[in-house]
């Protein structure tokens, strides 16, 4: 949050939003550390696999700590309309969706359903130029299986 | 050497992939939001069954073109392509205005050309002592090296220092994720066998770039150019002399190119405005800059060229991209088995320098193609986003699944896609970060390799001439940041 002109609080905008979430995970990172580097000591002298990580980490915490405290006195980017944030997690979702059901139903039915609901939300209204998306999946998925040798799915 | 290279670029691929590329670029470069960086790594996949050097001339094609087409929706528009096309749009638009938009793209043009052909000259001259010099490098060396490279990132990429900063150390986090580099133990891998290979540079990439300006326009929802009308374009010519009148310019400029761009990190925005003001200050006719004067559309674009040639000297000799461009330009050599760093030149010197004379080669192809294409893209500009981000949408799909045949990697994609729309939304540059993932595993490896051969103690740090010289460039680099950070909180 930072303080506007008239002495209270704009609601929390992109800036402090993604400090927040890289701090979280860099803290996150930092608690499960020694779980997720095993290190098997052989007296060597020097750092072992956890070290770089853990200085790396703390610094970044650290870092995101200054720049959250900064952010307090400074004007953030608004989070904007939930309109506009809802048609992100739109796409998201359906981008999600068609990696999620891709081996079952192929790279063309999952990229092209992708690619439709992308042009959905971009403002597409008229039912024509959805044929676009169709088209382009249906050249990238014979072109990268036939020209290339790509396995898709 | 240089015989046998230019013998291997007599076949007809390697000239097609040069056209291809350049055209893809010149057309790709003209739409705002679409800047080479995405245009490369979404079209690395269709140079896998390529041979190495068409392949690699076509991505450096498509990067030649896209800094030109930048410069076309610059002049006509005043909407740059690139933001290295912001300082050209200042006096091409004016030109532009009063009916001279086809003289000043004709100046772009050929002081793009300039630019390019002095920096790959340096390249040439730079590339190979450069990493010759480098196969003397130990752990130590390399570990000093590469913070330095991470450190100008931080000191001198523009913006604010602190979330340079940030965005280096989220890179290099990243890169910690897979197998220790070292003793090969697990890190970070929550158990599982996908992320044994830790995060791949090509997702990534696609991410970060493609990705993220698909869900920056589902958030914005706005006309990449909006009602802006094309000034009427007339025929026009430049003549030689108007060129040779501004020789002196074209110059400096490629040298500032150049040479800011061997700098890890500062890209080409900064050059193209130092460029410009430069010429603004030597020029008799100063007031004339941003009302339309040649020279400040001849200055920046000689000057963002040159970086190309410039970035590829780090990029090439020691495995440090210059920038985000030249980050993914490296990606393209590692998947196509020439792994750039000081083995590069001994290993594949044939290979390097075909592709280093076919990017001055490729000078002529560009004028020609230039010319010829540039009403064409004119038209692309107008390509609404909802018609494009569909097809960029599934070409980021279908790039970072080719990388490995793994949806896994699609996955990082998206999540890299995510994190991307959060940065930019934020302010956040995303070059440091992608140039800390690149950095960040090298730089382990050479810290740790440094202090298990001298059993713990630092002292090897500044143990070698070549250590002592990268620990006084450092502290030149700290000082003169200090410097610059007070000058400017005084004015």
């Amino acid at each position: 949050m930072s303080r506007h002109a008239g002495g209270g609080f704009d609601r929390p905008g992109f800036r402090l939003l993604t400090t927040g979430l890289l701090l979280a995970a860099a803290l996150g990172a930092i608690a499960v550390l020694d779980q997720q580097i095993e290190v098997f000591g052989f007296g060597d002298i020097g750092p072992d696999a956890r070290s770089f990580p853990r200085v790396v980490l703390w610094l970044l915490a650290a870092v995101l700590a200054l720049r959250l405290i900064l952010n307090l006195r400074s004007p953030d980017t608004p989070l904007g309309s939930p309109v506009r944030l809802g048609r992100v997690l739109a796409v998201l979702a359906c981008t999600a969706a068609a990696l999620w059901l891709m081996p079952r139903f192929g790279f063309f039915i999952g990229a092209a359903g992708a690619g439709i609901v992308v042009a959905l939300v971009l403002g597409e209204k008229r039912p024509l130029p959805m044929i676009l998306p169709v088209l382009i999946a249906a050249i990238v998925a014979y072109g990268g299986r036939h020209g290339l040798g790509i396995p898709l799915p | 050497m240089l015989q046998d290279a230019f013998l291997e670029l007599l076949n007809l691929w390697v000239l097609v992939a040069a056209l291809v590329g350049i055209v893809a670029g010149i057309i790709i470069g003209a739409i705002p939001g679409l800047g080479p960086t995405m245009a490369i790594a979404l079209l690395i996949p269709v140079t896998f069954t390529m041979e190495p050097i068409p392949a690699i001339i076509l991505l450096l094609g498509v990067y030649q073109g896209a800094i030109f087409g930048g410069s076309i929706s610059a002049v006509l528009l005043n909407l740059p392509g690139t933001p290295s096309s912001a300082a050209t749009a200042i006096d091409g638009f004016a030109m532009a205005r009063r009916g001279e938009g086809g003289r000043a793209l004709r100046f772009a043009l050929y002081a793009s050309v300039f630019g390019n052909i002095f920096s790959c000259l340096v390249l040439m001259a730079l590339a190979e002592p450069l990493a010759r010099f480098a196969l003397d490098f130990g752990p130590a060396e390399m570990a000093m090296l590469m913070f330095f490279a991470l450190l100008v990132i931080v000191l001198f990429g523009g913006g604010s220092k602190l979330d340079a900063l940030i965005m280096v150390l989220v890179g290099t986090c990243a890169s910690i994720v897979g197998l220790d580099p070292i003793s090969g133990t697990p890190r970070f891998t929550f158990g599982t066998f996908d992320f044994e290979n830790g995060f791949q540079l090509i997702p990534v990439l696609i991410g970060l770039f493609a990705m993220s300006e698909v869900l920056l326009q589902a958030f914005n929802r706005e006309p990449l150019v909006g009602d802006a009308t094309v000034p009427p374009l007339q025929s026009s010519a430049v003549r030689l002399i108007e060129l040779w009148r501004m020789r002196v310019t074209l110059l400096v400029s490629s040298v500032i190119g150049t040479f800011v761009g061997i700098l890890p990190g500062i890209g080409s925005t900064v050059p193209a405005f130092m460029s410009y003001n430069l010429a603004r200050s030597r020029a008799k006719d100063a007031d004339q800059f941003g009302m339309g004067a040649p020279e400040g559309v001849a200055a920046p674009e000689a000057a963002n060229n040159a970086v190309t040639g410039g970035a590829l000297v780090p990029t090439l000799a020691l495995g440090i991209p210059g920038d985000a461009v030249t980050a993914v330009i490296l990606g393209a050599f590692m998947l196509h088995g020439l792994a750039p760093g000081p083995f590069l030149f001994r290993d594949h010197g044939l290979e390097v320098y075909a592709i280093f004379e076919a990017l001055l080669l490729s000078s002529i192809p560009t004028v020609i193609l230039g010319l010829l294409f540039f009403r064409v893209a004119i038209h692309v500009t107008r390509i609404q986003p909802r018609h494009l981000l569909p097809a960029i949408a599934i070409l980021a799909i279908f790039g970072a699944f080719s990388v490995n045949n793994s949806l896994f990697d699609v996955w990082v994609m998206l999540g890299a896609g995510v994190l991307g729309f959060l940065f930019r939304r934020a302010g956040f540059p995303v070059p440091p970060l992608l140039i800390g993932l690149i950095l960040g595993a090298p730089f382990e490896q050479s810290l740790r390799q440094a202090l298990l051969t001298s059993g713990g103690g630092y002292g090897i740090f500044v143990g070698s001439p070549i250590t002592i010289g990268l620990v006084a460039l450092i502290v030149l680099s700290l000082t003169i940041s200090l410097i610059l950070g007070r000058r400017k909180a005084r004015t």
